[in-house]
């Protein structure tokens, strides 16, 4: 067991610190105020090769390990989570064409991505169906060699900027997943969703409208896509849990500064044990959560199934990231509860993780699963 | 329409401001907008509004500050000069922005055949008036600079704020270009004894159009100066 970071990694997360530092946490405020998507951000970030990193070499991406990725998604997160999330979008979508899309799939819609900025977006929620993917109710009815989509698709994470969709529709009584290019007749984008939190991620809803996709554009065989949408969470919560990390230590860092400079009762505020006592608490959370998370997606990386790993890894990070962001705006006594400090901004974003990608009962739940399955735990 | 010219506006100010401020926090306490770069080797900056003194430290770029003290008793001066000057400019120079204006309407009115918008050879009387008015607008914005730094020497002591730099050289840049208006406009290259702007000639016409581009510069750089003098006295 070596717990060192590679060279490699080490670099990685250099740079993505460096980006970070320079790019995303001085326009976080601005962004969460305005409620703008980052394009300009994200462009930086493609040029610097932070996105779509995941997409294998032979379509010319870096096919770059879920740990690594985790490494610099808990650093993308620390600058602003909405501007990370906004990022990292495109890898949600694209993993279903890389666990299932055929050869020509793979060319026709991950290879250009790496060419020039574009996105993609995971449209699987729907307003019935959410924790509970089962109930969607799209449908696609087979006409001749192509199929007509009908539909609405909600919450879709970058749904307004994409260029073409993951969507999880009805075929019969099964599910089927399709990719369907943005700009296909009958899809209608709707306005920006005002969340909680997030500002700078873009969340819409997507109507379909008898939306012709040709057979070609099927993403595996016809009832496969609950499968596919399924496996696709075993790559991406571990990236969820290390966003929620970040959060964390946005909170530990902003907690931890102010702590040391701020003076009551004549002296420094870290010298109530009171408030030193939460700084180690989160301070240990952190790693905890972290190591969580760098054990999921180093399951996965090794070819091992990490489902339960991948669902303990977003719940307890997501938990740890909504008590550190509170914890730190209790630090910053009442300033902690002003917009002009970034601790009430990590309340707001830090619980979408509890939601999102499963909500926390949905990771307890496959938590459980796992465990019915075995006779005693070692 | 509106909406998008206000949009287009505020992205070219929104990149002014990026590149002039570099990263900026609010005031924990009045809200005002600071810039990290006007803190002091230590990280200590006075917030020019309310007098906070706070501390501030990056973490991870994001800028955390910390009110360490507030500074009471600022110094006030007895005679408030620079409110009282600074609205003399601000009321006088729109309308003589306004008086020139008027005047182009009413030569290309004439020149097009139409009935003269300022009859009756009012057009001198007008031209006169917009004279009197540069010339007291930018005569007062002296007394409005000179005010100004004495406020800056002693209520602010002299601390390097972004927003009180920029006042200084929107007010230098306001006095050079309305003198410039005014020297134009007295040389009589703009104006004719009629009171009517030269366009005959290519001379009459590059005047008249650097004279109402200079006013129309300055109309921006008085309304950036009254929006910067505003947000110093009544904050966000």
């Amino acid at each position: 067991m070596d717990f060192n970071l590679t060279p490699q990694q080490q670099e990685r997360v250099e740079a993505a610190r460096e980006f970070t530092r320079e790019w995303i946490s001085p326009n976080a405020a601005a962004h969460d105020r305005s409620g703008e998507f980052p394009l300009a951000i994200c462009r930086e970030a493609f040029k610097r090769g932070l996105m779509n990193s995941h997409i294998p070499t032979e379509y010319g991406g870096q096919h770059e390990a879920v740990l690594d990725h985790c490494m610099v998604m808990e650093e993308l997160a620390t600058g602003c989570s909405g501007i990370a999330t906004a990022i990292d979008g495109n890898g949600l979508s694209q993993y279903p064409v890389i666990l299932a899309g055929t050869d020509d799939q793979k060319r026709r819609f991950l290879a250009p991505m790496l060419e020039e900025l574009t996105f993609c977006a995971y449209a699987v929620t729907e307003p019935e169906a959410g924790s509970d993917v089962a109930r969607v109710r799209t449908t696609a009815a087979k006409v001749g060699n192509d199929y007509m989509l009908n539909g609405v698709k909600w919450w879709i994470t970058n749904g307004s900027v994409a260029s073409w969709y993951f969507i999880l529709a009805r075929t019969g009584d099964e599910l089927t997943g399709f990719i369907v290019p943005a700009d296909s007749p009958g899809i209608v984008r709707g306005p920006k969703e005002i969340n909680l939190g997030q500002h700078a991620s873009n969340t819409v809803r997507v109507t379909l409208e008898d939306v012709k996709v040709p057979e070609a554009n099927r993403l595996g065989a016809e009832g496969k896509g609950f499968d596919i949408a399924m496996a696709t969470f075993n790559h991406t919560r571990p990236g969820v849990a290390a966003g929620a990390n970040g959060i964390t230590k946005a909170a530990l860092n902003i907690a931890l500064s102010y702590a040391k400079r701020r003076r009551t009762f004549d002296k420094k505020l870290i010298s109530n044990q009171g408030i030193s006592f939460k700084l180690a608490e989160m301070m240990t959370r952190l790693d905890a959560a972290r190591f969580l998370t760098y054990k999921a997606a180093w399951l996965f990386d090794q070819g091992q199934d990490n489902a339960r790993e991948a669902a303990q890894a977003k719940w307890f990070a997501a938990d740890v990231a909504m008590s550190a962001a509170i914890e730190c705006a209790q630090v910053l006594g009442g300033y902690g509860y002003t917009q002009e400090m970034p601790a009430e901004k990590l309340i707001r974003d830090a619980k979408i993780y509890q939601i999102y990608e499963g909500a926390t009962e949905i990771q307890k739940m496959i938590i459980v699963s796992k465990l019915l399955r075995m006779r005693e735990v070692h | 329409m509106l909406a998008d010219i206000r949009r287009f506006v505020g992205r070219i100010s929104d990149r002014f401001k990026r590149g002039f401020y570099g990263p900026t926090f609010r005031c924990p306490v009045c809200h005002f907008v600071l810039a990290a770069v006007d803190a002091d080797g230590n990280g200590l900056l006075v917030c020019p509004v309310c007098g906070a003194v706070i501390e501030i430290e990056a973490v991870y770029g994001h800028i955390v500050p910390v009110v360490l003290d507030m500074e009471l008793y600022r110094p006030q001066p007895k005679l408030r000069l620079h409110p009282m000057a600074t609205h003399l400019p601000i009321g006088l120079f729109p309308v003589a922005l306004l008086g020139a204006v008027t005047l182009l309407a009413a030569t290309l009115l004439q020149r097009l055949g139409l009935a003269s918008a300022v009859p009756g050879g009012r057009a001198s009387v007008l031209a006169s008036a917009v004279l009197v008015l540069l010339v007291l607008s930018v005569g007062a914005s002296l007394a409005t600079l000179a005010s100004g730094l004495w406020d800056w020497n002693f209520r602010y002591r002299r601390r390097s704020y972004r927003q009180i730099r920029l006042k200084i050289a929107c007010s230098i840049v306001f006095l050079a270009v309305g003198a410039g208006a005014i020297a134009l406009h007295a040389s009589g290259l703009v104006f004719a004894a009629s009171g009517l702007m030269h366009l005959d000639s290519a001379a009459g016409l590059v005047a008249a159009l650097a004279y109402l581009v200079a006013l129309g510069a300055n109309m921006v750089v008085l309304a950036t100066l009254g929006h910067l003098g505003g947000t110093l006295v009544f904050g966000r």
